[in-house]
Formats: C-alpha cells, sequence, structure tokens
C-alpha cells in the first residue's frame, strides 16, 4: 500500500513538474513561432539572471512567471467574488486531473527499478477502465470554469465569452466522442494504454486505417482546446479577452496555464489516439510489456516527440488560417462534422464486424484504401452539400430580394443561409 | 408501522423542519438555528446507519457524503439560481466519488458526463442570462417550502429506515419475502462464468453486455423515446417560423424561382 | 437607392470552386506560407548592438538641433514662426535686441520640451533662416523631466555633434547659405 502510495506520488510530482514546465516553455514558444512566422526574431534576451548569458531567451518564462506573481490582484468591485474565485481554480484542476489516466509513456524494465517488485506502468492511475469516458467528464468540468468565469465577471465581454465558450464545446464534443468512438471500436476497450497496444501490435496507426476520424479528432479538438481558428471564446480582436478579460494577476495565470493545459492534452490524445503513441517501426518494439531499458526509453522519447510535433501544429495553425465566423463555426459542428463522424463510425463499424471476410476479399491493405476511399468521397460530398461560405455581403441579389420584403410588409433581413440558420 | 424506531423518526421531524427553516421563503430569520437542525438530522441519520469500523474507508465514504448531502442542502436552500446550479454539480461530484468508491466507475463517469457536463451546463446556460444583481422576488423564492420540506424528510425517513432495516437484517421492519416472483430468467453466457463481482478489470466490457443482451428492450425504448423528443424539438422550432420566413429566404430557393 | 442604380457598382464575391469548398487543400495552401515564413530570413534589428540603418537622413525627423552660421553664431532671428507652427506648444523662445548689425533680434533663450514635441518637423519648415532642423538622432533618452527639456546650449551643442555627419540640410538641398 506504502509502495503503491509513494509510486503515484513520484508519477504525480514528475507528471505535474513536467507540465508545468511545459506550459511556461510552450508559452515562449508560441512566442517564437508567432515572430517566426511574422519574419521576427521572438523573445531572445532573459538568460541567466544577474549574468550576461542569454541563452536564446530561455530564461523568459521564469521573468513571465515572476511578472505575474507580483501583478496586483485586482478584482473589479461589480463582480461575483465567490464564483470569481473558484472559476479559474475548477478550470484549472479539471485540466490537470485529466492526467491521470493519460500514459506518459509505456513501462519500466521488469525488476529495471529496485525495491519494485512489481512492473511500474507510466500512467498515473493504471487499470481505469473507463479512461476515456473519465477524460470527457473532466473536459466538461473545466466548461464550468469558462462559464462562471464568464458570468461572475459580470462584464459583457465575459459574459459573450463564456457564452460561446459553452455553445462551441458542447457542440464539438459530439464529433469529437463519434472520432473516439471509432477508436473504441477498432481497439475493444476505453483504457489508453490499450489503444497504444493495439496499434503497436498491427503496426498500422489509426491515423492510417481510419483517416476521416483523424480530421474529425483533429478539428473537434482545435474548437476544444479553443485555439485558432476556433478561438472564438476569447477573440481579442471582438471580445477584449473573452471571459477572462476581468481576470489580473494569479487567477490569469492558472486561466492561461489551464488553456494551455488543454492544448497539451488534446495533443497526448491525437498522439495517443491516432499516432500510435509511443510506437514507433522499428525503435519501440512491439506491445510486448518485456522492455529492456533502451525500448522503454525510446517510448518516452517518441511520444514527447510525437506530442512536441503536434503542439508546433497547433501553434503555426494559429498563423495560418482567419477565424470562423460563429455561425460558420456551428454549422461546421452540426452540418459538417457530425455527419461525417458518423459515416466514419458506420464504416469503422461495419469493418470490425465483417473483417475476417473483407481481410480474404480484399486483403489488409485494400481495407486500408478503402477507408481512404470513403474519407474522401464522404469529404467532397461533405463540401459539395454543406458549403460552409454563406457570406453576407451586399449583394445585388440579397437587396433587391430585402427590398421586395419590405414592400411586402415583412422583416427586412440578409437573406441567406446563415440568415436562416439555428444563430 | 411499528418497526419505524424513534431515531429515524427525530430524525426526519428535525431534517424537515430544519429545511423549512432554510428554504428561502422571503424572510431570512431562523438561518442559523435551520442549519444547526438539519445537521443534527444528519448526525442522527448517520449514527443510524453506518458504525464505524474499518477507519479508512469509511473515513473516505463520511467526506464523500458530506460533501453530496450538504451540496445537496445547498441546491436547494440558495437564492441565487446559478448558485443553485453549482451546488447542484458539487452533489452530483460528490455522486460520482460515491460510485468511484463502490467501484462502479462507468456510472460515477457517466454521471458527470451526463447530469454535470451536458443537463447543468445547458442550465447555465440559460441562467447565464439572468442579471447576477437582478433582485426579483420571484425567481429567488421557494413556492410551497412547507410541502416540499415535509416530502423530503419523509422521503429521506423511509429511505434510512429501509435500508437500515435489510443492511443490518432487522426482519422485523421490512417483511420478510421470499422470492415470490418469477424467478429471474436464467442467463448463461461466458461473462457470467467469470464471477459476480464488479470489481473486475473489464467491467465496461460486462456492462454493456448486460445492457445489450437482457436490457435490450429498454435500451432501444429509451433510445426510441430521445429520438422521438429531439424530432419533435425541430418540429416545433421549424412550426413557429412564419412559413414565409423559410420560403425564399435561403440561396437555393431564390436559384430555383 | 435603387438595386439596379446605374452608379451602384456591385461587387460580387468570388465563387469558391471545388478546392475551396474541400477546405483542406486551401489550408495546406495557408500552412504552406507560414511555413516558408517560418524559416525566411527576420528583419528584426538587434538594436543596442546592431544600430538600424536610417535611410535618408535628411528627411528622418529626430531629436532636434539649432543651427550656427559661419561665424559660430546662433542662426535663429527670433521670429517666432516656428513656436507659431508648432502644434504641440513646445517651444519657447525669449527674443532680444541682436548684437550683431545683420539682424533686429536674436534669441536670448530657445527650449524645446522634446517630451511634448510630436517630431512633426513643423517648425524645420517654418523656419525662414533655416536656424531650427531635425536630425536622424533617434534614441533619445533622460532621468528626468528637467533633463529633456532641451535649452540653447544643449540644441547648439547637438548641432556640434551632427554637423558633420548630417551637414545643414538647407545647402544639401540648394538652398542660399
Amino acid at each position: 500500500m506504502l509502495a503503491i502510495s509513494i509510486e503515484a506520488l513520484i508519477k504525480i510530482a514528475l507528471l505535474v513538474g513536467g507540465l508545468m514546465t511545459g506550459a511556461a516553455y510552450f508559452v515562449l514558444l508560441e512566442r517564437w513561432i508567432a515572430a517566426w512566422v511574422q519574419d521576427r526574431k521572438g523573445p531572445n534576451r532573459v538568460g541567466i539572471p544577474l549574468t550576461k548569458i542569454k541563452l536564446f531567451g530561455l530564461g523568459q518564462p521564469l521573468a513571465d512567471g515572476l511578472k505575474f506573481i507580483f501583478k496586483e490582484e485586482a478584482t473589479p468591485r461589480h463582480v461575483d467574488k465567490v464564483l470569481f474565485t473558484l472559476a479559474p481554480i475548477s478550470i484549472l484542476a479539471a485540466a490537470l486531473a485529466i492526467y491521470a489516466v493519460i500514459p506518459f509513456g509505456s513501462v519500466l524494465p521488469k525488476d529495471g527499478v529496485p525495491g519494485v517488485d512489481h512492473q511500474i506502468n507510466l500512467i498515473v492511475a493504471p487499470g481505469i477502465d473507463v479512461g476515456m469516458i473519465y477524460m470527457f467528464a473532466l473536459s466538461s468540468i473545466a466548461v464550468y470554469g469558462v462559464i462562471l468565469g464568464g458570468w461572475a465577471s459580470n462584464s459583457k465581454y465575459s459574459l459573450l465569452g463564456g457564452l460561446r465558450s459553452s455553445a462551441q464545446l458542447i457542440a464539438y464534443e459530439l464529433p469529437m466522442g463519434l472520432a473516439i468512438v471509432g477508436v473504441v471500436l477498432m481497439t475493444g476497450s476505453m483504457r489508453l494504454e490499450e489503444v497504444i497496444g493495439v496499434q503497436a501490435s498491427t503496426g498500422t496507426w489509426f491515423a492510417f486505417s481510419q483517416p476521416l476520424g483523424f480530421v474529425i479528432f483533429v478539428v473537434a479538438s482545435f474548437a476544444e482546446a479553443a485555439r485558432l481558428p476556433f478561438d472564438l471564446p476569447e477573440a481579442e480582436q471582438e471580445l477584449v479577452g473573452g471571459y477572462h478579460t476581468e481576470y489580473a494577476g494569479m487567477r490569469l495565470i492558472m486561466y492561461l496555464i489551464a488553456e494551455f493545459l488543454h492544448m497539451i492534452t488534446a495533443s497526448f490524445l491525437i498522439a495517443i489516439l491516432f499516432l500510435g503513441g509511443w510506437h514507433f517501426w522499428g525503435i519501440t518494439g512491439g506491445s510486448s510489456t518485456d522492455v529492456t531499458w533502451f525500448q522503454a526509453i525510446a517510448r518516452i522519447v517518441v511520444l514527447n516527440v510525437k506530442i512536441f510535433a503536434i503542439i508546433v501544429f497547433f501553434m503555426l495553425a494559429r498563423w495560418s488560417w482567419p477565424r470562423f465566423r460563429f455561425d460558420q463555426l456551428m454549422s461546421l459542428a452540426w452540418k459538417v462534422m457530425l455527419p461525417l463522424g458518423l459515416v466514419n463510425l458506420v464504416a469503422v463499424a461495419c469493418l470490425v464486424e465483417y473483417q475476417p471476410v473483407l481481410e480474404s476479399k480484399l486483403g489488409s491493405l485494400g481495407i486500408t484504401a478503402a477507408m481512404w476511399a470513403i474519407a474522401f468521397v464522404a469529404w467532397i460530398a461533405a463540401g459539395i452539400l454543406a458549403p460552409l461560405h454563406s457570406d453576407n455581403s451586399a449583394r445585388k441579389d440579397n437587396f433587391v430580394l430585402d427590398a421586395e420584403r419590405r414592400n411586402r410588409g415583412l422583416r427586412p433581413g440578409i437573406a441567406g443561409p446563415s440568415a436562416t440558420g439555428p444563430y | 408501522m411499528t418497526g419505524i424506531d424513534n431515531i429515524t423518526l427525530i430524525a426526519s421531524l428535525l431534517l424537515g423542519l430544519g429545511l423549512w427553516m432554510l428554504l428561502p421563503r422571503g424572510s431570512s430569520r431562523g438561518k442559523a438555528f435551520g442549519l444547526v437542525l438539519t445537521t443534527a438530522a444528519m448526525g442522527l441519520f448517520a449514527y443510524k446507519l453506518f458504525p464505524l469500523d474499518d477507519l479508512v474507508s469509511d473515513a473516505v465514504f463520511y467526506v464523500m457524503t458530506a460533501v453530496t448531502l450538504v451540496s445537496a442542502v445547498g441546491a436547494v436552500t440558495m437564492r441565487s439560481p446559478v448558485y443553485c446550479a453549482i451546488w447542484f454539480a458539487l452533489t452530483l461530484l460528490g455522486t460520482a466519488g460515491l460510485f468511484f468508491f463502490q467501484g462502479a466507475q462507468f456510472l460515477g463517469v457517466a454521471t458527470i458526463v451526463v447530469y454535470a457536463g451536458a443537463i447543468l451546463v445547458t442550465f447555465l446556460f440559460v441562467l447565464m442570462l439572468c442579471n447576477p444583481e437582478g433582485d426579483s422576488l420571484y425567481d429567488r423564492l421557494s413556492f410551497e417550502a412547507g410541502i416540499s420540506s415535509i416530502t423530503g424528510a419523509l422521503l429521506v425517513g423511509l429511505l434510512t429506515w429501509t435500508a437500515a432495516a435489510t443492511v443490518f437484517g432487522d426482519a422485523k421492519a421490512v417483511a420478510a419475502k421470499p422470492a415470490e416472483g418469477p424467478a429471474p430468467i436464467a442467463f448463461a453466457s461466458s461473462y457470467e462464468a467469470q464471477g459476480k463481482s464488479i470489481l473486475t478489470d473489464h467491467h465496461v466490457e460486462r456492462l454493456g453486455m448486460e445492457l445489450f443482451t437482457r436490457h435490450l428492450l429498454a435500451v432501444e425504448v429509451a433510445g426510441t423515446l430521445l429520438l422521438v423528443a429531439l424530432v419533435g424539438a425541430v418540429a416545433i422550432v421549424a412550426h413557429s417560423r412564419p412559413a414565409d420566413e423559410l420560403g425564399p429566404a435561403t440561396e437555393e430557393g431564390r436559384r430555383n424561382a | 437607392m435603387k438595386p439596379d442604380d446605374a452608379q451602384v457598382n456591385w461587387v460580387e464575391e468570388p465563387k469558391l470552386g471545388l478546392t475551396g469548398k474541400m477546405y483542406l487543400p486551401l489550408i495546406f495552401s495557408g500552412l504552406a506560407v507560414t511555413t516558408k515564413h517560418l524559416f525566411g530570413p527576420k528583419m528584426t534589428v538587434s538594436f543596442p548592438e546592431q544600430r538600424p540603418e536610417i535611410g535618408n537622413p535628411l528627411i528622418y525627423r529626430g531629436v532636434h538641433r539649432l543651427n550656427k552660421d559661419e561665424q559660430g553664431r546662433v542662426k535663429c532671428v527670433a521670429c517666432f514662426l516656428c513656436a507659431t507652427a508648432c502644434p504641440a506648444h513646445c517651444i519657447d523662445i525669449i527674443a532680444a535686441p541682436s548684437p550683431w548689425p545683420d539682424r533686429d533680434k536674436y534669441c536670448e533663450s530657445f527650449t524645446i520640451d522634446e517630451l511634448r514635441c510630436i517630431f512633426c518637423g513643423m517648425c524645420e519648415e517654418a523656419c525662414p533662416v533655416d536656424a531650427v532642423e531635425l536630425t536622424s538622432l533617434f534614441d533619445l533618452t533622460g532621468r528626468s523631466r528637467e533633463e529633456m527639456i532641451f535649452d540653447k546650449e544643449k540644441l547648439l551643442s547637438v548641432y556640434d555633434m551632427t554637423k558633420d555627419a548630417e551637414p545643414m540640410k538647407s545647402r544639401v538641398m540648394g538652398a542660399s547659405p
């Protein structure tokens, strides 16, 4: 009992320490990438304090953190004080608690660690059978932080940010869930360790075998992490700071860390569910838990490299594409992503049900090709049937229609798919 | 009913009175006294139900229960609707914790996803449009405070009494009922052979098997009901809009016209 | 306004083709642009180590200077045109009878509050004798507000400091000496 507790505590300490440092340094990376994409150099001055050593600006996160600590903890007079404080705490707690079920490596070698008689699993809570639903549950708790922060701030920008955020997060949980169900069907388990195990033993990452699910999951996790092009809850140009407009000091940094943690979580999930987790051909071995030290460390390194690459992709995406309008965001979720998710689910279900028949007829390569063909056709069909480019610019036909409506004593309005949509 | 004992009776009475005092009734007098009464009643119930034997697991259980009950009381007695919703969310978290404590991982997590994650967020979405400082009396009062506190106290008292009787084998209180009804359907399958314990590694699998074989009809009926409700909601929205607004307003409609 | 008004020029948004409706091709072309810039050359000038290059010092508007003529006298004739033209009211001149025969007045004191100055260059334009000019010194700092109020000596010393690098603009531009 004591040994297990100590083991769990060490894992938690490693994970939380790593995540906090990671979040701080990802802020630096975010600023670097923002600068490089805009042909600037980015922060490169702060190095070791009290010396002239600059170290490419690697001291910047420390300076940023200190700045936040010394900031005044301003609480506006008009806020609901209890919820105003509770909201950032809840969002950070929920964002951290997700990591109880997310593996950050594979296993350590048997008898590799002196004094431990069992094999050490690199996951804080091994053996939770409902890992993926647990993750969903906590990400839905994180919504509370946003909604409560927006409401308690008692400011119009915060309220709008909170409203947008709650609608957006609920809407994109559905396609995300559908994409995950595809993975669960293929794996037969809701444990993230087993998802990686199946991909490692077959050598086929789920991104190859169900490309449609992969694309849907990536889009939905961008939206769930509220990153551009889905950052409507805190669109600076429209809402000042969105739901954390009124926050300052440590409460603000809790929100900011939670946001970065959401992005890191999304990267973990993309890597684990669709990109094979710690598996890489020829380096990490199959799904066997009987590993050497080299394989154990290689698995950790491979997983972290994948996560790093996905995070860089997240940050590049921020500067590549413009933000969606809110009605486009909603119609993307409900009219494009949800049907595509259903298509993927049906395809995967058929594949799992008739696997022996299909394998004998098409071969395993043929099955993959069929999945890609389905993804391609479904994507084109969605693009033609549910176009997102509904515009509300001044067009002659809209104008004529408005005039007609006015003549008939009706409400004028911009007529187009966007005006008759749900928002 | 002769079997009901004095402790349960007193505790129920205290709980009813305390809750009635705590509920928002217009005047805020007697709140502290109501709190004392409710706490005392809960203590009595705890005394009635659970003797402490295993310290660690009991402590976990008591903490979870306390969180659940206190936040449940908070959920009905707060004046601000948003605070009610938050207390209710905490109640759900406590309930989920109790499920986890019993080893029912799926139930615990599903409680959070469905209730805290979806339903309450929708509530909050609506409540956010309330003015935090608006003091419309209508929104902040509890109507039928008396009836609801009596009903609640009755319910809790009866449940406690039944639970205590069942758990501790109080045969006098609960009439002994031999299996008179139809015997449970014999259901032989591989997973039953694995043992009845729910605390296995693959209990979600087992739950799924159970749901989609033995309770298939119930699952399908519930699913159909939800689908009907969904279609109904869409139908209501579509009907409430004037026909003209729907007609030529879409781009496709105009192009065809 | 009628929709068929001949003066209204209706601009239609271009219709998206199939690749546009597919989104992913456009998304990847956007990503290609950002990736190209990620590794492209950087425009940043690392300031204290690396001085920025000022394209044309003659049209740059930095710290002011008060020019001297060939005999080393201040060129200003205390006409107050610069102080009148100044939109920020940062120029303060005290005039006195000139000790020299070629003009009636000269400036006994000439101060410019560099903190109020908006560096618009109107004083330079207004000056009939090309006495006040803006140099290409841009890194103007001070430890106190008083220090940033430049008096006549300081403005003349700016001239001494910059006259070799930047000759008087009037001569360069072909004006009469």
